[in-house]
């Protein structure tokens, strides 16, 4: 079938993930869209393992999603820390680094 | 059209809307589900890439854990709903052009490059072959993962403890 | 036997050694007669070193290097002394030492550290009076130019608590400096042209034919506009009758015989240079006639004895600048010399009077000759010799003079000296009669002569005045006179008709002052007000100076001031606008990221 549409699909999951993490505003909203930035560079790992026989991209994709875990749990972590402290997850209300 | 290739249309079909719902749902319980949706879809997208086990720890790990921690910490934040898109999205205009045109940059080059037609034939299960990797060649990538799991188990257990 | 150069360097050395004490060692100040004392000693050291070298008859240079350089030095310092210079020496350190002296007795009501300040200053005159005369290039001779216009500053400005004498000094310094503007920059251009300060080379080259030529007219001209200044000629002689607000003895030594005379002795000095110009000279010597007319009229209608002298002065000088600009040098430096005695003996007389009486208004004195006989005497001789009646040595210069300006060719110039003499001896008999005969106006005072302190310095130059004058008439010493025959039967003609006229007008009222004012109507009170000179230049001050002043300020306040505050302005409001981009959210800052993606994909693309 050929490797270009698994990468265009890749790329439009990218996208589509980044429009969301600049738009949501909801912190878990963005860390959703984050999600399917990651979901997509796996994607687009397995399709050039599949295409170009090498396994290093299904390790690399083995790992990626292991650290997207890793990730996902700390950083709730941190939102649930944050509703604790200013009732509010929405990121518009986080800016105390305002200049 | 052959089996893969309607096989591919469907599932980019599902990922791609289901996507799309994820970061414009008002719901956000709603996206949720729709993430989950996406991630199974591409777990089949790997097993039509012949890649059985990632399919199998995509869902896993990413639909069976990810989305159950998302749950949780939905539940207790509490924050929902929104009646409006731009209740639960913000700057749409200018992140979408922003995404549009990263987009079309991407899908520039992509369209650009010498891309194989074809797959190479498999050599087998992979299986075996990642999980050899893991030990010889990526042991090292591996042990510091550990490492990472560790620390980022220890980092959730801190932020989520209790306030004294 | 001691070498000139050595009493030159005496003469130069010992009054600024008193100023440096003076000035240095405050106790030695403050105690006033003790500073005069010194000042005085160190005056009649020089004196006596300027008579002996001008006894001996001593010409040399004498010359150190100052500003060394790769091919010889850029400038020198020395000494240069011819008879010119030594002539001039005495007669600076003997009116120096003289009003010295009388200024012992005139300021005896002052504060001892007002004296010693005054002894100061003083001392500071006399050595840079002294090292003008002995200058030996142009620069050295500026530097000691300004200094005597420092020196004359602070003495006219001694009482500085009136504010009339604080604004004349600054008068005085300021009108002499737009004079000495225009000597530095012919100074500096002459450099340009030749290469040299040097008056001993200079008048070589002059001599020798290679003195560059073009634009000497000019360089001339800028140098001749020092002595404008210095000297009083017309348009910048307004400083000279305001700086009569100085004490008497200070007009006497700065303002008649030495200081005012520095600019026909630079003439003299660089006379070598000047005939080099002839149209130059020819402008002197019409800018010197004028002046010497102008100011006797001006001098007719003052009432302030002080003033009526200082207008003599200013006319004198223009007597002298006349001569030398008609080719006779020697005259004018002649003339230079005995109006130097007889305008201090004038001075020092008038000093005494004030000194008595208390008021310089002469329309408040009267009939002094009886009780004032000494004073009235020299003051006679004075004013006898300022007329130019034989045999007084005035009788010889002014003729000296008078013959020169004929010879020279100028007739018209002429004709305003010869009305100038009838004017003069009018003017100041005048004075005579209305101060020391006629009828006594003065209320309440008890004048008397003046002491010993005083006298001696009145005497002296009268003495000498008349003894020159007799050594003149037998024959010897000084300028020849030579001349058309009649220029003696003139002069003393209209002398004499000038005294007549003063005296039918002033002692015998037989011819009322006041109808004579309105015969000559509308000169009259032009000439009260000094034909508006002092308000036009007052008005250019104001108008130009301050509006080009306020011009400027606006220029700064707004555009320069302007450029700065708009671009402090642009980089605060700038820093503003920026600062927003630090919105505190993440996604804005994603999104800027994102931007920056798209551009290190773009760039890549393009590479």
């Amino acid at each position: 079938m050929g490797l270009e549409p698994y990468l265009i699909l890749a790329a439009c999951l990218f996208t589509i993930g980044l429009f969301g993490v600049l738009t949501r505003r909801n912190a878990i909203g963005i860390l959703l869209g984050i999600e399917l930035m990651l979901n997509a560079v796996n994607v687009n790992l397995v399709a050039f393992a599949r295409y170009g026989a090498d396994s290093t991209g299904l390790v690399f994709t083995l790992f990626t999603i292991s650290i997207t875990v890793a990730e996902v749990a700390v950083g709730l972590a941190i939102v649930i820390l944050i509703f604790r402290v200013r009732r509010t997850v929405e990121a518009d209300h986080l800016d105390l680094l305002k200049g | 059209m052959s089996l893969e290739a309607a096989g591919f249309w469907g599932l980019a079909l599902v990922l791609l809307a289901s996507s799309l719902a994820v970061v414009l749902s008002k719901n956000l319980f709603h996206s949720v589900l729709y993430l989950a949706l996406a991630l199974v879809a591409t777990a089949g997208v790997f097993l039509l890439l012949q890649s059985e086990f990632l399919a199998a720890v995509q869902i896993l790990l990413y639909a069976g854990g990810v989305i159950t921690i998302v749950v949780f910490a939905i539940v207790v934040t509490e924050r929902l709903v929104g009646e409006r898109l731009t209740q639960t999205n913000r700057g749409i205009i200018s992140g979408g052009l922003v995404s549009l045109i990263i987009l079309i940059a991407i899908l520039f080059f992509v369209t650009r490059a010498k891309l194989p037609r074809a797959a190479p034939p498999l050599a087998g299960d992979l299986t075996e072959t990642i999980g050899r990797d893991l030990l010889t060649r990526f042991l090292l990538p591996f042990e510091l993962l550990a490492v990472l799991f560790l620390a980022a188990l220890l980092g959730a257990l801190y932020f989520a403890r209790k306030e004294e | 036997m001691i070498d000139a150069v050595t009493l030159a360097l005496v003469a130069l050395g010992l009054p600024f050694c008193a100023f440096v004490l003076l000035a240095v060692v405050t106790p030695l100040r403050r105690a006033g007669r003790a500073a005069g004392a010194l000042s005085i000693a160190a005056v009649g050291g020089s004196l006596l070193a300027a008579l002996r070298l001008w006894w001996a008859g001593a010409s040399m240079e004498a010359a150190w290097s100052w500003l060394p350089a790769e091919s010889g030095p850029v400038a020198t310092v020395g000494i240069l002394m011819d008879h010119v210079s030594a002539v001039m020496l005495v007669l600076v350190a003997l009116v120096s030492f003289l009003v010295q002296l009388y200024s012992l007795g005139y300021l005896e009501h002052e504060t001892a550290p007002a004296l010693g300040r005054y002894y100061a200053y003083h001392s500071l005159f006399a050595f840079s009076m002294i090292g003008l005369v002995l200058a030996s290039n142009f620069l050295q001779m500026f530097i000691f130019w300004e200094l005597v216009g420092l020196c004359s500053y602070l003495l006219i400005g001694f009482w500085y608590q009136k504010p009339e004498a604080a604004r004349a000094a600054v008068k005085a310094f300021w009108t002499t400096k737009a004079g000495d503007l225009g000597f530095i920059i012919g100074i500096v251009l002459l450099w340009g042209q030749t290469g040299t300060f040097s008056f001993t080379q200079l008048f070589q080259m002059a001599d020798d034919k290679t003195l560059p030529t073009a634009g000497l007219s000019l360089i001339m001209f800028l140098i001749y506009l020092g002595a404008v200044g210095k000297s009083a000629q017309f348009p910048l002689h307004v400083w000279l009758p305001d700086a009569m607000e100085g004490p008497t003895p200070v007009s006497a030594l700065i303002h008649a015989a030495t200081m005012v005379a520095a600019g026909v002795y630079l003439v003299t000095r660089t006379y070598p240079l000047f005939a080099l110009t002839p149209d130059v000279l020819a402008l002197i010597g019409w800018v010197g006639a004028f002046t010497a007319l102008l100011a006797a009229v001006l001098g007719l209608v003052q009432s302030d004895i002080k003033r009526v002298l200082a207008y003599s002065t200013v006319s004198q000088l223009g007597y002298m600048m006349a001569a030398l600009g008609a080719g006779a040098a020697g005259a004018g430096f002649f003339h230079l010399l005995t109006h130097g005695l007889f305008k201090a003996l004038l001075f020092l007389g008038a000093g005494a009077v004030i000194h008595a009486v208390g008021t310089n208004d002469i329309w408040k004195m009267g009939r002094l000759f009886g009780v004032m006989p000494q004073t009235g005497i020299v003051f006679l001789v004075g004013t006898l010799a300022l007329a130019g009646i034989w045999p007084l040595a005035g009788f010889f210069s002014k003729d000296a003079v008078l013959a020169g300006v004929w010879d020279g060719g100028l007739t018209v110039p002429f004709l305003m000296l010869a009305l100038t003499v009838f004017l003069t001896a009018f003017y100041m008999f005048r004075v005579v009669f209305v101060v020391f005969f006629g009828d006594r106006h003065a209320e309440g005072q008890h004048p008397h002569d003046p002491p010993f302190v005083m006298g001696l310095p009145l005497w002296a130059p009268a003495g000498l005045t008349v003894g020159v004058g007799i050594l003149l008439a037998g024959g010897g010493g000084g300028e020849a006179f030579h001349g058309p025959d009649w220029i003696p039967w003139l002069s003393s003609g209209l002398a004499v008709t000038g005294i007549l006229f003063a005296w039918v007008t002033y002692q015998r009222q037989g011819v009322s002052a006041a109808s004579l004012a309105r015969a000559v109507g509308p000169l009259y009170t032009a000439a009260l007000r000094q034909f508006w000179l002092d308000d036009l230049y007052a008005a250019i001050y104001r108008g130009v100076l301050l509006g080009l002043a306020w011009v400027v300020g606006w220029v700064d306040r707004y555009l320069v001031d302007g450029v700065v505050n708009l671009a402090s302005a642009w980089t605060f409001r700038c820093g503003d606008r920026l600062r927003r981009i630090q919105t505190g959210r993440v996604q804005d800052y994603l999104r800027w990221v994102a931007v920056g993606v798209l551009l290190v994909i773009v760039w890549s693309y393009w590479r």
